[in-house]
């Protein structure tokens, strides 16, 4: 019997499976419902700060949904916070998010402190990995890093970011670079405590803000030098672009990543036209899944698997309030889908 | 004397060329060549920053050119308006605007202010994260025509709808109209929680407004 870790390594990397895995990534993507934290007796924002915490909700978000993979951190603030920005942590219902940005002027980003991988919340990640791992579960843990414009952008207001793209491309490339170099740095300590697989999402730095060509300028770039620099780290990787992506197939293509994950407005039959070689991950409506009953999920499960969907996830941030019986309704959509019933092949 | 329209073309020209040396420029010679400073604003860096917008909407521009555009029509304002002759009191419709608790993404939010306040609207800015009583209190303080809500989360999506059933709640909902927009908004989410509009983009937003608050004083008339 092949391992969900198999699974998923194998089906991210484009290789033969069996069946579609059913994820929630983590990160932005995380799956932490009220409902799950209350079952499971940890929470927001206290799991944000307890490596303890942190690998229970995960490991019992699994226990309760099925879903195939753990996946940690659960907010997209860890790396601001060590790069000196205030970050509120939020409550029960609320995710943590940047209350102050620590730069003032772009000019001045060489005053920023570094990413310490030992110290504070990105230590606190790196621990909740080691316990995860050393949980003898045959899941697969995929850690998530804050995509580099996302990241960017979190450390100076983003009207001044953005407007230096185009008056000082240059500056903007040298800070970019940093803030890459510190997310390698951030990504290597979560892989070494023994992830296997990692995800970039950088929500901040789509194609509808940026327009096609300051996504292949700033963000393809920079992206990609994270995933190159730690190939041979990762057995498998991902990138969430949210957004429209028609514009920037040829960028996407481009991505040194084997899977795209893809929000609910992007088209998978045309995506997967455009883009023959990646796998897709994705895109049930995070709105159907807090609202629909459990059948029309399942459904929509179906229906994206259909269109050449590999590996089933939500398409976006799910809301705490979204309920359990969604949540296993989307994940047994990949147990009883009719594999041969499908426009598109998408299992290798 | 310089013509008159040369000026205003070129007022336009800096904002939307994101050039802000060009503005600067073209707003002195407006005033040396005492064209009226209103004039200057509403026909050429106006002018300019509609025309950006339309570029905006048709892909050509995206956020960052968007916003460099707006730099330069600032600076041109700066110039202009101390020498605005000021009629009596205008009578500004009232727009109360933030992105709403739990989301602190304001990138959308601050386009729409933007283009807002170039159409003329009074704008009252309550930021980023911003709790639903909020809104409600501002609204009431100053009397708002239209309450902007915006968020980039799909978790955060329904504080929209704490809002508008704390405006019901207050007696509110028929006094202001409620404008929603965002990365994960849609039609069919305006309609499921009894906003007034949808706006998909900040041009749209503009439009929307103008649209929602003339059908308004149809009504009431």
């Amino acid at each position: 019997m092949i391992t969900p870790q198999d699974r998923l390594i194998k089906a991210l990397n484009g290789q033969v499976i069996d069946r579609s895995p059913c994820i929630c990534p983590g990160g932005m993507m995380n799956m932490a419902t009220t409902e799950i934290m209350q079952r499971v007796g940890s929470y927001w924002p206290e799991a944000h700060k307890k490596p303890q915490d942190m690998a229970r909700l995960a490991l019992g978000v699994c226990h309760l949904t099925g879903m195939e993979n753990l996946g940690v951190p659960f907010c997209m603030t860890v790396e601001a916070e060590a790069m000196g920005a205030k970050v509120n942590l939020g409550s029960l219902a609320n995710e943590p998010r940047v209350a102050e940005y620590p730069l003032m002027k772009l000019e001045d980003w060489e005053t920023l402190p570094g990413i310490n991988p030992g110290k504070g919340r990105a230590g606190i990640v790196a621990e909740a990995v080691s316990y995860l791992t050393s949980s003898k579960t045959e899941l697969p843990v995929i850690v998530n890093l804050t995509g580099p414009i996302s990241l960017a952008s979190s450390l100076i207001e983003p009207m001044v970011f953005f407007k230096a793209m185009g008056k000082k491309p240059e500056l903007v490339h040298e800070f970019l670079y940093f803030v890459t170099d510190n997310l390698i740095v951030f990504g290597r300590s979560m892989l070494q405590a023994g992830a296997q697989i990692i995800n970039i999402a950088d929500p901040g730095g789509t194609e509808e803000i940026l327009g096609p060509r300051h996504f292949a300028e700033f963000a393809l770039p920079h992206i990609n030098r994270i995933l190159n620099e730690l190939q041979g780290e990762y057995q498998a990787s991902m990138v969430h672009i949210c957004g429209r992506l028609q514009s920037i197939f040829t960028e996407i293509n481009q991505l040194a990543t084997n899977a795209i994950s893809i929000d609910s407005t992007t088209s998978i039959s045309k995506l997967r036209s455009a883009l023959r070689e990646k796998v897709v991950v994705g895109n049930i409506s995070t709105y159907l899944l807090q609202n629909a009953q459990p059948d029309r999920v399942k459904a929509t499960g179906f229906n994206c698997l259909r269109k050449g969907i590999t590996i089933l996830s939500p398409a976006c941030g799910i809301s705490p309030a979204t309920p359990l019986a969604n949540l296993q309704a989307m994940v047994s959509a990949v147990h009883d889908f009719d594999y041969q019933n499908r426009e598109v092949s998408s299992l290798g | 004397m310089a013509d008159q329209q040369i000026i205003l073309d070129r007022l336009a020209e800096g904002v939307r060329e994101m050039d802000e040396d060009l503005t600067l420029e073209a707003s002195h010679e407006a005033l040396d060549n005492h064209v009226d400073a209103l004039t200057a604003i509403n026909q050429g860096l106006v002018v300019g920053m509609n025309q950006a917008g339309l570029l905006y909407e048709q892909e050509e521009y995206f956020v960052p050119e968007l916003l460099l555009c707006s730099d330069a029509m600032y600076t041109g304002l700066d110039i202009l308006s101390p020498h605005i002759q000021r009629s009596s009191a205008e009578d500004k419709h009232k727009v109360v605007i933030g992105v709403v608790e739990g989301d602190t993404h304001d990138i959308g939010k601050n386009l729409v202010k933007l283009m807002l306040e170039v159409a003329d609207f009074e704008i009252y800015d309550l930021g980023r994260d911003v709790p639903p009583a909020d809104f409600i209190g501002k609204v009431k303080e100053v009397g708002a025509d239209i309450v902007c809500l915006s968020t980039l989360m799909s978790t955060t999506m329904d504080r929209m709808v704490d809002v508008i059933e704390l405006l019901k709640k207050e007696g509110l909902r028929e006094k202001v109209l409620v404008m929603i927009g965002g990365g994960p908004i849609s039609q069919a989410f305006a309609d499921r929680i009894g906003a007034d509009a949808y706006s998909e983009n900040a041009i749209a937003a503009v439009a929307d407004a103008k649209r929602l608050i003339a059908l308004k004083k149809k009504v009431a008339v």
